[in-house]
């Protein structure tokens, strides 16, 4: 018998919380130990079912443990399975594959194929029959080519395609409204176990207001899906140039001024503590690198050196 | 409190009669009107005297009233607590910022506060596990209010931690999500329940919990807070209370983390020059035991991948206040600068 206030008992209407505080019931315990619904719906003039709703809410949880809790030494374990992305550089990059619950997001200068790598990535999640929602929001990805690396693959399933869901917008106000469905979607398709958010930066011009809002908002939704249902997440963004040392007249680069491609977001616009940040940087038409520019358990700081792997093309992205 | 509910009990027909003209509770008998206004309105058949229900109306008041304690006693009850419970387990490490509070023994409700980065989670962390490793049969309950828990962290933080019984202290934190108050309530009833019947059979199985760490209340409460209505308020003050209630009854140190806000042109409380205040508005520093206000300090940042950091106490009733220390994050871990 519990010592908690009735008017903590925030699924009830306020009429009849402020009729329980009238009667003088305060706790949970002064209403269960001294009445029954018949008599309470007497006494205080409210409908029978109301007052079944109150001794419900009011008998509280039931379980013996806590809801939606467990261990630090559980969460480290169901995380354990490492899925592939199809790419072995950025694999050990990731320290063996891509694990559930986190976000994986891919920087790179166009034609550097990250988009590619996300759509390839879908496969291993198809394989182990998972759901996967793929958010094209740059046109760079179309079913047709989802299919086609899905068909590629020697263990190819007709079925499949099924388990693929495709979504595509461009604008600013889709993607506010995409966000704020996201959660319930969720919800509805509980076995969704990937996510890809394909362009992020497109939706995001430069002038675009409220950029931050929208982030957050965007921040906070991944990381309540991630953390209560273990949804993988593959972001991929566009860089944008960054004017150095000129003084950013709209159409002219005064001699002498450099231009830099930075990664659109900042490691603040994503959790911390689960996300992976890449950039690929080509060297030459074929070759280059795969940076890592920040992982869960490290961030580089100045002065020691990025984690990086080589990688070569043949016509996609292969060691 | 209802008239029914007074031990010992009441003439039976009297609180009947009293029910049927509308007074319910002690408030309504004693305070909304004169008790002979409310004689009047009692039925004749009931066949009482005015005597007699004036006495009734006094002995409802002595039962409702508070009881009363004495000055000196108070004392000894808290200087014989205090030596009791000056265990050294729950403790940050670093005897600078231990000595600004005294430590985190429980029964204690800490704020911890700051901006991102700041090193709030962290600190906490610390604590928590710095417990867990010297303690063997206790355990901490995180609750998560935002996903961001990492547990590759902790057991980063853990690897360099010495302890006697570092192996189970994983296992031993319990996380759990709550993504809005009503969660949170549900998880402390939860644990309420648990604890209230493990007082009372002497053998246990599990680890008893002796620290909750509330990571981000803000997002919890934040939303509610508004300028037109004081409902958001009251929301967060009983809670708070609750909280309160529940550290003392069942001996916990409960450690709440809050997020900043922008105050400008300067906070006047901080120490150091700054923007920035603890978030949830003036009053909820009150409600708490103490409030610790950790920043960043950006001199000698990059000195091999460590940063500084400097902890105050804004406010606090359990030791002084405007003290401060610094302290340095080093790969995941605090230590002395």
């Amino acid at each position: 018998m519990s010592d908690r206030p009735l008017s903590t008992l925030s699924s009830l209407a306020p009429p009849v919380l402020s009729a329980l505080a009238g009667a003088g019931y305060e706790t949970v315990q002064d209403l269960l130990s001294n009445s029954t619904p018949e008599q309470l719906s007497k006494d205080l003039n409210i409908p029978l079912p109301a007052s079944q709703a109150v001794f419900s809410a009011a008998a509280g949880p039931s379980q013996r443990s806590l809801p939606m809790t467990q261990s630090a030494a559980a969460m480290m374990g169901t995380t354990a399975k490492q899925y592939s992305t199809a790419c072995p550089p950025l694999d050990r990059l990731l320290g063996g594959g891509l694990k559930r619950g986190f976000i994986l997001e891919i920087n790179g200068p166009p034609g550097s194929g990250k988009e590619q790598m996300a759509a390839t990535a879908v496969r291993t999640f198809v394989e182990c029959d998972q759901q996967v929602l793929f958010v094209d929001m740059q046109n760079m990805v179309l079913p047709a080519t989802i299919k086609r690396i899905l068909m590629n693959s020697p263990t190819a399933d007709p079925d499949g395609m099924d388990l693929v869901r495709y979504l595509a917008f461009h604008t600013t106000a889709e993607f506010v409204a995409f966000v704020r469905s996201l959660p319930a979607y969720l919800e509805a398709n509980p076995s969704t176990a990937l996510l890809v958010l394909n362009s992020l930066a497109f939706p995001f011009q430069p002038h675009t207001i409220k950029r931050f809002a929208m982030l957050d908002k965007l921040k906070q939704v991944l990381a309540r899906a991630c953390a209560s249902m273990g949804l993988t997440v593959i972001i991929t963004s566009q860089l944008t140039t960054k004017m150095l040392e000129g003084n950013g007249q709209p159409g002219s680069a005064p001699p002498g001024s450099k231009s830099v491609m930075i990664p659109s977001f900042r490691d603040s616009d994503f959790p911390p503590g689960r996300t992976y940040r890449v950039i690929i940087v080509p060297l030459t038409r074929t070759t280059g690198v795969i940076r890592l520019l920040s992982s869960p358990t490290h961030v580089p700081s100045r002065g020691q050196p990025a984690r990086e792997e080589p990688y070569q093309r043949i016509r996609g992205m292969i060691s | 409190m209802r008239l029914q509910q007074f031990s010992p009990p009441l003439r039976e027909d009297l609180v009947l009669a009293l029910q049927d003209i509308g007074v319910r509770t002690e408030v309504d008998l004693i305070l909304n009107e004169d008790p002979t206004a409310i004689f009047t309105r009692l039925p004749s058949a009931l066949g009482i005297s005015l005597l007699e229900f004036r006495r009734a109306v006094e002995k409802v008041t002595e039962l409702a009233s508070a009881v009363p304690t004495y000055g000196d006693k108070q004392q000894e009850l808290e200087n014989a607590r205090h030596d009791e419970i000056l265990r050294d387990d729950m403790l940050v490490g670093l005897p600078e910022v231990d000595a600004l509070l005294g430590g985190f023994s429980p029964p204690r409700l800490v704020e911890i506060s700051g901006d991102k980065g700041s090193g709030k989670t962290t600190l906490a962390m610390q604590v928590a596990l710095r417990h867990l490793v010297t303690v063997s049969d206790s355990s901490v309950l995180w609750i998560d209010s935002s996903g961001e828990f990492a547990p590759e962290r902790v057991s980063n933080m853990l690897d360099q931690m010495r302890g006697e019984y570092s192996a189970s202290a994983l296992e031993r934190l319990q996380v759990s999500l709550a993504f809005d108050i009503e969660a949170v309530h549900e998880v402390l009833e939860t644990l309420r329940e648990s604890m209230a019947s493990r007082n009372a059979s002497s053998y246990s199985e599990f680890p008893t919990t002796r620290c909750i760490v509330l990571d981000s209340i803000t997002p919890l409460l934040a939303p509610m807070l508004s300028a037109t209505s004081s409902q958001g308020h009251a929301i967060m003050t009983t809670f708070v209370r609750q909280l309160r209630a529940f550290a003392d009854s069942f001996s916990l140190a409960i450690i709440v983390i809050n997020q900043s806000t922008k105050m400008l042109p300067r906070n006047p409380d901080a120490v150091f020059e700054t923007a920035r205040k603890p978030a949830l508005g003036p009053s909820f520093t009150f409600m708490t035991d103490a409030t610790l206000w950790l920043s960043r300090r950006p001199e000698n940042a990059d000195d091999g991948g460590s940063t500084m950091h400097v902890a105050e106490v804004t406010r606090s009733r359990i030791s002084r206040s405007k003290t401060w220390a610094p302290f340095k994050i080093m790969n995941g871990l605090l230590t002395s600068a």
